[in-house]
């Protein structure tokens, strides 16, 4: 949980506040020119907090912790330990998978929440550093944050975080006996974790 | 009136465990025995005790243990069936995360009905009869081979099992560790021999040690096993 979350609260904010800077100065500039400054709340709600938000939220944890699960487990199971679990009476799912995906879900939702508020607010500080009164950018956003905004996103967290929780855990324990498959396991469980991610976010544009 | 007749701790029943083998492997141990079976790396003895608590399933014949098939017991039932066995896998299989006394523990925290007070103390006495008291906080990988294989034997003997299966027990000790440690995994003594039934596996074991077990084999490369002459 802390590596998952704790750690990956600073290269979030960074991606959170520099894509929201570029996207809000852009619009502004662009938008403010044929009068359509009201269509900033729109974009930061849809393309931000809707669509990137979560996804590159996901990207995240799944190429920093992803990876780790998958070579953690695949080392586990390597190492006999996985074997040793068994032998002694207690599952490997419920003692090596669980807390994975439990702490996959938590930390994939609190990073959603922080990429989203950190996005508001440089998309603030980029509004206002284009000419835009600050209480004016806040009544936009506001104005098309709807309910179903909110429970997108946490509908989204929990179906990321799912993702990211199991599909790292299934090729770390896939693997066999020798320590050569550990690489494997890790770029084989990021790449079907991204695929499913992307079709997952896909999924939700068609149901949205 | 009728005596209940106790089923054989552990009886292997024609598995086929070496590839170039022209015999399956059978044996029966007996309560109460220390049986050793001796065999070179490529043997297939190290697949035993996964046959016995149901790891994994041999191509045929069967392992039983108290005269269960424990690979054909439901998930819950085969997981609780286990914590009856005490399993010392070769290379120890000490989760390298946690400490010697969390390892130690580990078993007793998720598989014992009892209270976190009780399962420090029995980890403490553990700790103590092991001699393993100074080297607790260590990880696996802080210690040494003779400081990881006593707390594997504390580990394995947490839940006090009737029957013990170790593979590969005493490669790399000195024969006064590995006759310490073989004491520990006996459990004391009953009027019928050793409290506990213990079956061995491993390339070789210590002269002195061979001494002070009940029946010691070799598992020759047809699968044939032959008394091993001390």
């Amino acid at each position: 949980m802390r590596f998952t979350a704790l750690h990956a609260v600073g290269l979030v904010s960074l991606l959170s506040g520099i894509l929201s800077f570029l996207v809000i100065s852009q619009a502004t500039r662009e938008l403010g020119r044929i009068g359509a400054t009201d269509y900033i709340g729109t974009l930061i709600v849809v393309a931000i907090i809707r669509e990137l938000g979560p996804l590159l939220t996901a990207l995240v944890v799944v190429g920093r912790s992803g990876t780790a699960i998958a070579a953690e487990l695949a080392t586990n199971q390597v190492m006999g330990e996985v074997r040793a679990l068994e032998s002694m009476g207690i599952d490997p799912k419920q003692y090596l998978v669980l807390p994975r995906f439990l702490s996959s879900l938590v930390s994939v939702f609190a990073l959603l929440v922080l990429f989203d508020l950190v996005a508001v607010m440089a998309g603030f500080a980029a509004a206002r550093f284009n000419g835009l009164p600050g209480p004016r950018y806040f009544q936009i956003v506001l104005q098309s944050l709807s309910n179903r905004d909110v429970w997108l996103t946490v509908f989204k967290a929990l179906a990321f975080g799912t993702i990211v929780g199991v599909v790292p855990s299934y090729f770390g324990l896939a693997v066999r006996r020798a320590s050569t498959e550990i690489p494997i396991a890790a770029s084989r469980a990021v790449v079907a974790a991204l695929v499913g991610i992307f079709l997952c976010s896909a999924l939700f544009v068609a149901l949205g | 009136m009728t005596i209940p007749h106790s089923p054989v701790p552990l009886l292997f029943d024609s598995i086929p465990i070496a590839r170039d083998a022209s015999h399956p492997f059978s044996l029966e141990v007996p309560e109460h025995r220390t049986i050793a079976v001796l065999g070179d790396e490529d043997s297939g003895l190290e697949q035993l005790g996964g046959y016995a608590l149901g790891l994994e399933r041999p191509e045929s014949g069967r392992a039983l243990v108290f005269g269960t098939l424990v690979a054909s017991l439901p998930e819950p039932e085969r997981l609780a069936f286990r914590r009856r066995v005490g399993y010392l896998p070769a290379g120890d299989g000490l989760l390298q995360n946690l400490s010697l006394r969390d390892n130690v523990a580990l078993p007793l925290r998720f598989g014992s009905a009892g209270t976190l007070r009780d399962i420090e103390g029995r980890v403490n006495v553990m700790l103590t009869a092991v001699r393993l008291t100074a080297a607790a906080a260590l990880r696996p990988a802080q210690a040494n081979d003779e400081e990881r294989r006593r707390a594997a034997l504390a580990r394995a003997v947490a839940f006090d099992p009737a029957l013990l299966i170790l593979e590969q027990p005493f490669d790399g000790l000195t024969a006064r560790v590995a006759s310490e440690l073989l004491e520990l995994a006996r459990g004391g003594e009953s009027a019928e021999g050793a409290r506990r039934t213990i079956f061995i596996t491993g390339q070789e074991i210590p002269p002195l040690i061979l001494r002070r077990l009940d029946q010691v084999y070799r598992l020759t490369r047809a699968g044939m096993l032959e008394p091993e002459t001390v």
